[in-house]
């Protein structure tokens, strides 16, 4: 029996969800956490070194940590094209491998 | 002298090719490899360029390459009472 599916008809569809789902944000929030601890391992080793690196300054100047960030950071971020001027992060390539923290300012 | 132990776990397949080339250099080629640096800006900054694929834990030691793989190893669920060449000393007193 055929059933008009937007798939038959349409030919290709992505079937990417427009939102992430509970445990995906969870994944999210834990990833961004392990980030904050690598940091901070290198930082807190290098001060008892005596010494400084500046990306790891930069970072700390630059970065929110996960606990300060908003939800609205931490799960979508600015996209000029999207009504809201916001879609959600894992509409980002490789969104699970990138640090994505920090959005233009009033957006 | 601190050094910092690197795990990589997860695979630069598909990121730009700068990250592959920062994880060789570290000489990190496979995914759970670990592998141990000198304290250093350097490789702090090196690192950092890769943040999100590794783990880092600051040691006191370097260890080998068979020890960090005998820390993974399994208990065997027996533990050894006599060996045989101590039995064959007893038989033989």
């Amino acid at each position: 029996m055929f059933k008009s599916t937007q798939a038959l008809f349409g030919g290709l569809l992505w079937k990417t969800p427009w939102r992430l789902s509970s445990p995906q944000k969870a994944r999210q929030r834990k990833r961004l956490r392990s980030v904050d601890r690598v940091v901070d391992t290198l930082g807190a080793a290098l001060e008892r070194n005596g010494q400084t690196s500046k990306a790891i300054t930069r970072w700390y100047a630059e970065m929110p940590r996960e606990e300060e960030m908003l939800p609205k950071d931490k799960y979508t971020l600015f996209d000029k094209k999207e009504k809201s001027y916001r879609k959600s992060i894992h509409k980002l390539p490789k969104w699970t491998r990138v640090s994505q923290r920090v959005n233009p300012p009033g957006f | 002298m601190a050094f910092f132990r690197i795990t990589l776990l997860r695979s630069a397949i598909g990121l730009p090719r700068r990250s592959t080339d920062v994880l060789k250099a570290l000489g990190l080629k496979k995914r759970m490899a670990t592998v141990f640096h000198a304290v250093s800006p350097s490789v702090a900054g090196q690192i950092m360029k890769v943040k999100e694929l590794v783990q880092v834990e600051e040691c006191q030691y370097r260890l080998t390459k068979q020890e960090v793989h005998l820390e993974r190893k399994p208990d065997p669920g027996y533990y050894l009472e006599k060996s045989s060449s101590e039995q064959r000393g007893d038989t033989s007193l």
